[in-house]
């Protein structure tokens, strides 16, 4: 139809920083429709394109003119809006105001019995290019960014200085208006190799001339554009690139035009340990490592250029001078580091701030070796193993002031322990200093050993416990101290079957705490205690309901009053198996449950006279006598699921009980028998569940 | 001590017959590029700082409503970077390019890639970037957004556009650009040692190197800053400028207040080098010096500027705290 017209929207700007502008991408997905709906431009598909300068929308299908809309309001009722001579009250001449009409225009019609006065608005059909110019300022404004600034003179808020924009409908070019810029039909290129300006004759024409001019328009066809290149190279040399997601999201961010080129260093820096390499590599010059057919580094990488494909020699060797300088300063860093044992770098500690309130990292290094020899006892680790725990905890935190990780921060940890095997610790210690930052994120490997999984616990629990004692606890979305995932962590590894580690979570808080007090920092004991616990408690909710868990079945053993996050978990996980085992059962017997939850009378006791008990009132007591004592066992021998095997058997007895007994029989003392028969029966569920929360329609 | 060989380095100029600038013709271009652009061309300020932004030429100048265009080198003292003079890459002195132009221009990035030409590198042939790298410094309360540029992956200037300093909204706003002259110049000569820089070259060929003009001085202030350097004398000097600078507020003179702010900057600097103060007290000298500078910007605001200050210490605060919530 020849009333329908393309957009095209270009923001042309300085080089916007590349995590920010993939967020960009996905708000002006939304923007741009959501900008034209609101006034009614009716439009077809919107597609977005970004590079690091420029983001554009190209709307298909825009309408020549809006839709005219009248719109009706009602308002107070007449006898609000008029006083007793018929006039209209403040009421009706502000309700006319806000609508935007004369308030002799209001109109009296009745409504579900009640008169009321209707305003009616016509909005005429308007041309979309008169429209435009406003709508599209509204987007550029619209874009929110972690930061902005100003620039010049303007006092206009960008990620990064806007330079020109485009904006066209077909042929014709719309007027927006930002920071001192009109738009134009004039677009630039990639910035060395096709700079122009670039005339642009229709707005379909838009991504045809930025193409022309080197610009790979999105965001997918440069990461495709890289993707094929890395596997080139992969193929060329006979070895496998690691692309991280954030890094390659970087690169892929960090150029116009990408073009894929391999680079080498000298051998000899393959001495270095490896992480450092990577470090240096990924997070330093945004290359991707490249590795051997057994998983080994090798001395080539991938860089992703934005430069002249033409000129990919001076390139390359340009980045491999870098990486020279680079890797002679991790050479020279590792090597003057190992000059000294470890040991030495643990009193530098006090250099380094752990917490503003909390002090150095060398009281952090003090608490969690502390720490640590309580949880290998409360595990009971064998000598040998809680030994290696207390000596890793002690060293865990020394490379933080050596020069390797002083300048390739991503090698914590890891170069500590190359330092502690070089300087003759154990290969258990050094090892467990590796992984104690270990899990990094959700499903990471787990520490190797015992004792590393001591000091990993250690090391998580202290900067929970301290940063709750001093107030800085997560907060809705903000978490800056990933405290919430190093609980998590802490709970993958005490609930990990394949290195059971039997350590009582709030005896760990006290401990971890009352270190913190010896320290004289400041808080209730009490208070924080609770909070922490309360924090592992919330994190074991998310754990289970991640892995499914029927919320009920939490709140259940939530309810019977258990603390300890790790025995919380396992009852939730056991009551969920067992039930999903027979579920017919389980119904019954929380249905059985909440009714005698609900007749109990606590002030009657549980001293049932068995003289007074019926046959089918008898084989309940029994059953209820039996399954105390069992549940009891169970309990003590932490076997939830026999606890609840045992509870499973009182289904029967306590069905025909409810079936064939009138409990509120007219003579007293067989009604009070029987709900001290009744007490009892609920009294074997404490501690184990409280299954009135799984009954149906409780 | 000088050398008589011709250039070693085919250098990575591809005009032919073109001699590899030197050092010091690197600095010389760049001075007469940004004289070009209307820059007023300064002499290194002399107090120690320890960057290009420290100097009043910026740190003062970025402050108020008045056009500002300026370009000097510095050198630049950072007494922890010292190596003795054994490591190819780092240095406790070196040399800032400094350029700061107040309302920025929107041609800036064009300008600064013309400076690259000046200097013998050919942009279109190399892989010219902009990462984003944002700057803040707490000592002076300031910070700003921009990038490190990189050439080929080799990081060789800081680009930022100030939006605050000294607590105070610039506006208009100002654009800086640091290079740092050796690893532009290692690059530019291709040498891997920015002590194998060549400084000059006579036409009878005589060559003096970086080496020849600062490795003993490397090595010398390596073991003053880390072994020698009085620290007792050093913090009675921080006490001392401390409150010389305060002293000199009060008579409304913030220039002269600015070099006790840039004194303490050095003794704490000095102190840091030789590992005299803990992590716990760090913070509280460099809030001390913060709330020095800030005076200074204040009182600035106030004498030379025109506009007495509202409080806006707090505003700033907060948007700085706004902005440490990256990564």
């Amino acid at each position: 139809m020849s009333n329908l017209h393309t957009l095209a929207f270009e923001i042309g700007t300085e080089e916007i920083p590349a995590f920010d502008l993939h967020r960009a991408t996905a708000q002006l997905a939304r923007l741009v429709p959501d900008a034209l709906d609101a006034v009614r431009i009716l439009h077809g598909e919107v597609t977005v394109h970004t590079t690091p300068r420029r983001l554009v929308a190209i709307v298909e299908d825009v309408a020549e003119r809006t839709e005219a809309l009248t719109e009706t309001f009602r308002g107070p009722s007449v006898k609000i809006a008029f006083d007793a001579d018929g006039n209209p009250t403040k009421a009706a001449v502000g309700f006319a105001r806000g609508k935007g009409v004369d308030v002799g225009s209001l109109e009296v019609r009745e409504e579900k019995g009640v008169e009321h006065v209707f305003a009616t608005r016509r909005v005429e059909a308007r041309d979309a290019a008169d429209l435009l110019p406003e709508v599209l300022e509204g987007v550029i404004v619209g874009i929110s960014w972690p930061k902005s600034c100003r620039w010049g003179s303007t006092s206009e808020y960008f990620s990064r200085p806007v330079r020109w924009i485009v904006a066209m409908l077909d042929e014709r070019v719309v007027p927006v208006r930002f920071a001192g810029l009109e738009a134009g039909n004039l677009t630039r290129g990639h910035r060395f190799l096709a700079p122009g300006p670039h005339e642009v004759p229709t707005a379909r024409a838009l991504l045809d001339v930025l193409e022309a001019a080197h610009v790979v328009t999105s965001e997918g066809a440069r990461e495709r554009a890289i993707r094929e290149g890395v596997a080139r190279v992969e193929q060329e040399c006979g070895a496998h690139a690691e692309l991280p997601e954030k890094t390659l999201l970087e690169v892929v961010n960090l150029c116009e035009q990408p073009t894929v080129l391999a680079g080498a260093f000298d051998e000899e820096f393959l001495q270095v340990p490896e992480e450092i390499i990577v470090d240096a590599m990924l997070m330093h010059q945004r290359y991707f490592p490249l590795y051997d057919g057994d998983g080994k580094l090798t001395n080539r990488f991938i860089v992703v250029s934005n430069g002249d494909p033409a000129c990919a020699s001076t390139i390359v060797d340009g980045n491999e001078r870098v990486v020279r300088a680079r890797l002679s300063d991790a050479k020279f860093f590792y090597e003057e580091d190992l000059k000294r044992p470890l040991e030495a770098y643990v009193e530098r500690l006090d250099e380094v701030v752990f917490q503003e309130s909390l002090g150095t990292m060398r009281a952090k290094a003090e608490r969690i070796t502390a720490l640590a020899r309580h949880l290998a006892a409360d595990a009971g680790l064998s000598p040998a193993d809680a030994a290696d725990a207390e000596r890793a905890a002690h060293l865990a935190k020394a490379d933080l002031v050596t020069s390797a990780v002083v300048e390739f921060t991503s090698v914590q940890g890891v170069m500590g322990s190359y330092y502690a095997a070089a300087c003759g610790e154990g290969e258990k210690v050094a090892r467990a200093i590796a992984d104690h930052y270990r899990p990094r994120f959700a499903g990471d490997e787990l520490p190797a050993s015992a004792a590393g999984r001591v000091v990993a616990m250690a090391d998580k629990l202290d900067t929970i416990c301290g940063l709750i004692a001093v107030g800085q606890g997560p907060t809705g979305s903000s978490d800056p101290f990933a405290l919430r995932r190093s609980a998590l962590g802490i709970l993958s590894m005490l609930l990990d079957e394949a290195l059971p580690l039997r350590i009582g979570l709030l005896r760990a808080i006290d401990e971890a705490l009352s270190s913190y007090a010896r320290q004289g920092v400041a808080f209730d004991a009490q208070v924080v205690r609770d909070e922490v616990a309360d924090f592992f408690v919330a994190r074991a909710k998310v754990l289970l309901r991640d892995e499914g868990r029927a919320p009920d079945a939490i709140d259940a053993v939530l309810a019977a009053g258990v603390r300890e996050p790790v025995e919380f978990v396992s009852r939730v996980r056991a009551l969920d198996a067992a039930r999903e085992g027979d579920p017919d059962a389980f119904a019954d017997l929380a249905t059985a449950y909440a009714r005698a939850n609900n007749l109990r009378d606590a002030s009657l006791g549980a001293e049932v006279d068995e003289a007074l008990l019926t046959e089918v009132e008898h084989a309940l007591s029994c059953a209820v006598v039996q399954a105390e004592g069992r549940v009891a066992r169970a309990l003590a021998a932490d076997d939830y699921p026999s606890a609840l095997a045992e509870l499973a058997s009182l289904r029967k007895p306590v069905d025909l009980f409810f079936e064939r007994v009138m409990v509120m029989d007219e003579d007293r003392a067989l009604r009070e028998n029987r709900l001290r028969l009744l007490n009892r029966f609920v009294a074997v569920f404490e501690g184990v569940a409280d299954f009135g929360k799984m009954a149906k329609g409780k | 001590m000088a050398t008589h060989t011709a250039s070693a380095h085919g250098g990575r100029d591809r005009a032919e017959g073109r001699p590899t600038p030197t050092f010091q013709d690197v600095i010389m271009n760049l001075q007469r590029y940004w004289a070009d652009q209307g820059c007023v061309i300064l002499q290194p300020y002399d107090n120690e700082v320890g960057a290009g932004t420290n100097a009043p030429a910026t740190t003062l100048r970025s402050l108020g409503p008045d056009t500002w265009r300026t370009a000097y080198v510095q050198g630049c003292r950072r007494p922890t970077d010292g190596r003795y003079g054994e490591n190819p890459n780092r240095t406790q002195f070196y040399y800032q390019f400094q350029v700061l132009m107040k309302p920025s221009p929107d041609d800036i990035q064009e300008l600064y890639l013309g400076s690259l030409r000046a200097i013998g590198i050919d942009v279109d042939a190399h892989d010219v970037r902009f990462v984003e790298d944002d700057w803040e410094s707490p000592t002076l309360g300031a910070w700003g957004l921009g990038w490190e540029v990189w050439i080929d992956g080799m990081e060789v200037t800081q680009f930022t556009y100030f939006q605050q300093v000294g607590g105070f909204e610039c506006a208009p706003v100002p654009v800086e650009i640091a290079y740092g002259l050796e690893r532009l110049t290692m690059y530019i000569q291709g040498v891997d040692s920015m002590f194998d820089i060549v400084w000059s070259r006579g036409a009878d060929g005589v060559v003096f190197t970086y080496g020849d003009v600062y490795l003993e001085n490397e090595r010398q202030y390596s073991r003053y800053n880390f072994e020698v350097a009085d620290t007792d004398f050093l913090f009675q000097e921080f006490n001392d400028r401390e409150a010389e600078c305060l002293r000199t507020l009060e008579a409304g003179l913030p220039l002269p207040a600015y070099d006790s702010v840039l004194k303490c900057c050095h003794a704490f600097n000095l102190l840091d080098a030789r590992g005299v103060i803990s992590a716990t007290e760090r913070m509280a000298y460099i809030l001390r010096v913060r709330t020095l500078a800030k005076a200074c910007c204040a009182s600035y605001m106030e004498h030379v500027v025109g506009i007495v200050p509202a409080e806006e210490g707090e505003s700033a605060a907060e948007a700085a705290g706004k902005e440490d919530g990256r990564e």
